[in-house]
């Protein structure tokens, strides 16, 4: 029993002994201890710095982006604005330059005139006067063929009215609802200055002037003159469609079809053409 | 040296001749026309005076004793007052009327004189309407006589507007022109239309319930046509003026309707119709078929169609040019023209176009400094001339005599209706009820009662 004793008590010794630290340990651990918990608070302040610095970078980063993305944006609109802006400008310099265009055939007209009042005042103080214009003074047609040879005659004419005098005086007819009247002026002026550069809009209002006298024949044929003679006149796209309508009042439904389809082909960015479009829809 | 034919040069001296003789024709045609206008455009009987040019005849309108005499006396005077054509002597409260007053409908030829008068007009009241006469004051003579029948029901719409028409028939008698005195106006108050006697009376609702704009008069005088705000849009519907249900135009059911305008032969409507695409005018054929597009506005808007009195043009606001103006076209859509002239990069605009009677003028509305104010173009020299310049003016409606224009005006604080004669530049005031405006004048009713 004691032997057994005896036997066990080193183990229980060397059992009992290894479960107590002294104090030097426990002190070096905790000093272990604080220095890890020292470097780890060093390490996490310096990658919160770290982060920090990069979220600071990155709102910079947002905010220039956005900044950026603000001024295209403002750039955009600036510059849709601008080409808006730009492209009423261009329609209101189109409209302009019509109306600028009727104020100077206004004015052309009206030197015309002065200056046959000038002609004909020295024709009276000049017995001998001056050489009259040759060629034939009206054309049934209207063509503007018709007569081509014919000179425009100079200011020493006599007091011949020029082309855009006849064409202001035969459109003020027309407007006044004087068809008969303005067709003949019309009719003198594409026989008389058949190089005019008044010669497609006197064809076109001839076929006008025919239209409101009831000659719808007379009208289709003038309107055919301007397609064929000016192709690239701005009148020719109008005259197509009046052809058009004229066809299809007649009851000729496959002629105005065939007319606006050409106008769709030919001047397809023409206003006329857009009504061409629908008009064959609707077109039975 | 260039020798010339003989048989050329004849034949060239000839053609000159015909060209010059042409040329001083058509020079001539305007002023020939419009000195036989100035003689005699209407076939009337006139009394023979001679007016010095300016001035205005002066009238007396005698008094008229029998059933409604002083209403009679009363429309016939200030409808010829309202004409602006004649001087009308003895209206109330002038030194003129205590004289008049104490000779009564009976002839006093050296006190007509007196007053200045050209002419007077005795009317009496018989069994089945009226006998009106005219005298010449100079000449002591008669010189006009007729007999009207009137309604038995005095002093109704019906009998108005018979009266009213004595009256345009006595001004023909003497100044040559017939007045506008028979015709009706119509315009929109509070969203509803109503119509309303050129002088005033009359007044009453045609519409139903429900927003309504933009009235407009068909020629017949009797059928109407306006916009009405539905589920769906705005819808345009036409009526009878005397009532009943109107008729929405089976095209007109969905999208924006608005501004209706009845070609001269009254077949066809103009109106603009709306949508994501913009606004374009459509033409309708009244009798049936679908709508036609008539402008290309490539997503501007264009609205305000008015036909011109041969029926063959269209003026119309658009704003294709960035900005709203007013453009003529053919009929057909084709041939479109800028009317109004502007500056290039003006701000102000001009917008709702009437085509005057005579088919010579174009009344429209135009911005001056903020404010908006009558213009007239001429469409011969396309010169133009400002008619108002009191207060905003807005929404110009020609009367059939090319003469009188109906306008709304704020210039008493409030929208009313006025008349303007844009010849003396006259102006009367026609509605009394604030904000009545979007004016349409009818055509002459003597047919249409």
């Amino acid at each position: 029993m004691i032997r057994g004793v005896r036997c066990l008590l080193p183990v229980v010794l060397l059992a009992t002994g290894a479960c107590f630290a002294t104090r030097e340990d426990v002190q070096a651990l905790h000093a272990d201890v604080q220095t890890l918990r020292a470097d780890n608070a060093r390490s996490d302040s310096a990658r919160r710095a770290s982060l920090d610095r990069v979220v600071a970078s990155l709102n910079i980063v947002r905010d220039s982006l956005g900044l950026l993305s603000n001024r295209v944006v403002k750039m955009q609109g600036d510059v849709r604005g601008d080409l808006y802006n730009v492209g009423q400008q261009l329609l209101q310099i189109q409209e302009l330059t019509g109306q600028s265009q009727q104020r100077v055939q206004e004015l052309r007209a009206s030197l015309e005139a002065k200056q046959s009042d000038i002609a004909s005042t020295s024709v009276s103080a000049s017995p001998a006067g001056m050489s009259a214009p040759t060629g034939s003074a009206s054309s049934p047609s209207g063509s503007p063929r018709a007569g081509a040879a014919t000179p425009a005659p100079s200011a020493g004419a006599g007091a011949t009215p020029g082309p855009n005098q006849l064409f202001q005086i035969s459109l003020e007819q027309l407007r006044r609802g004087s068809p008969g009247a303005a067709r003949t002026g019309l009719q003198t002026l594409l026989a008389q200055y058949p190089t005019s550069d008044l010669v497609p809009d006197a064809q076109f209002y001839l076929g006008e002037a025919y239209k409101q006298e009831g000659n719808a024949a007379g009208a289709d044929s003038a309107y055919a003159a301007v397609v064929s003679g000016y192709p690239t006149s701005p009148r020719a796209p109008t005259a197509l469609y009046k052809r058009a309508l004229g066809m299809e009042e007649k009851g000729n439904v496959t002629g105005a079809r065939g007319l606006l389809n050409d106008l769709v082909q030919r001047y397809p960015r023409s206003d006329e053409a857009s009504l061409a479009k629908e008009r064959l829809r609707t077109l039975k | 040296m260039i020798i010339v034919p003989e048989r050329i040069t004849r034949a060239s001296h000839g053609s000159t001749r015909a060209l010059v003789a042409f040329a001083i024709a058509l020079l001539l045609a305007p002023l020939i026309t419009r000195d036989a206008r100035g003689q005699d455009t209407t076939h009337a009987v006139r009394i023979g005076l001679t007016y010095q040019p300016g001035t205005k005849p002066g009238v007396i309108v005698l008094a008229i004793r029998g059933a409604w005499g002083d209403s009679l006396q009363a429309i016939i005077a200030r409808d010829l007052d309202y004409g602006d054509r004649v001087e009308v002597i003895g209206l109330p409260g002038t030194p003129a009327a205590s004289s008049l007053a104490g000779i009564g409908p009976g002839v006093s030829y050296p006190l007509w004189k007196s007053l200045n008068a050209a002419a007077a007009v005795q009317t009496t009241v018989t069994p089945s309407g009226l006998h009106v006469a005219v005298h010449d004051v100079t000449g002591r003579k008669i010189v006009q006589v007729a007999d009207f029948p009137l309604p038995l029901a005095g002093g109704s719409g019906e009998w108005r507007l018979a009266v009213h028409g004595i009256s345009d028939e006595i001004e023909q008698w003497i100044t040559g022109t017939r007045g506008v005195a028979q015709t009706r106006i119509l315009f929109v108050r509070g969203g509803r239309v109503y119509v309303v006697d050129t002088d005033g009376f009359g007044e009453r609702l045609v519409s139903d319930a429900g927003l309504s704009l933009s009235p407009a008069w068909a020629p017949d005088g009797l059928t109407i046509s306006y916009s009405v705000l539905g589920s769906r849009g705005w819808s345009i519907v036409t009526r009878s003026v005397a009532g009943g249900a109107g008729r929405t135009l089976p095209s007109t059911t969905s999208g924006l309707n608005t501004t209706p305008a009845f070609s001269p032969n009254g077949l066809t409507l103009a109106y603009s119709h709306g949508d994501e695409a913009g606004t374009d005018l459509m033409l309708v054929d009244l009798a049936g078929g679908g709508p036609r597009r008539i402008t290309v506005g490539h997503g501007s808007d264009n609205t305000s169609p008015e036909f011109s009195p041969d029926g063959r043009k269209i003026a119309f606001t658009s704003g294709r040019a960035g900005h709203p103006e007013v453009y003529i076209m053919d009929v057909d859509g084709s041939n479109v023209e800028l009317l109004t002239p502007f500056n290039f990069g003006d701000r102000n605009y001009r917008s709702n176009p009437d085509w005057a009677p005579d088919a010579q003028h174009v009344a429209f509305q135009s911005q001056i400094g903020g404010a908006f104010q009558i213009m007239v173009i001429s469409l011969r020299d396309r010169s133009v001339k400002q008619i108002t310049s009191e207060g905003v003016n807005e929404d110009p409606a020609w009367a059939p005599d090319a003469r009188h224009v109906v306008f709304t005006s704020s210039r008493t604080g409030v929208r009313q209706l006025f008349i303007l004669d844009s010849e003396s530049g006259r102006a009367r005031q026609l509605t009394h009820a604030g904000g009545a405006r979007l004016a349409a004048w009818s055509h002459s009713l003597g047919h249409a009662r």
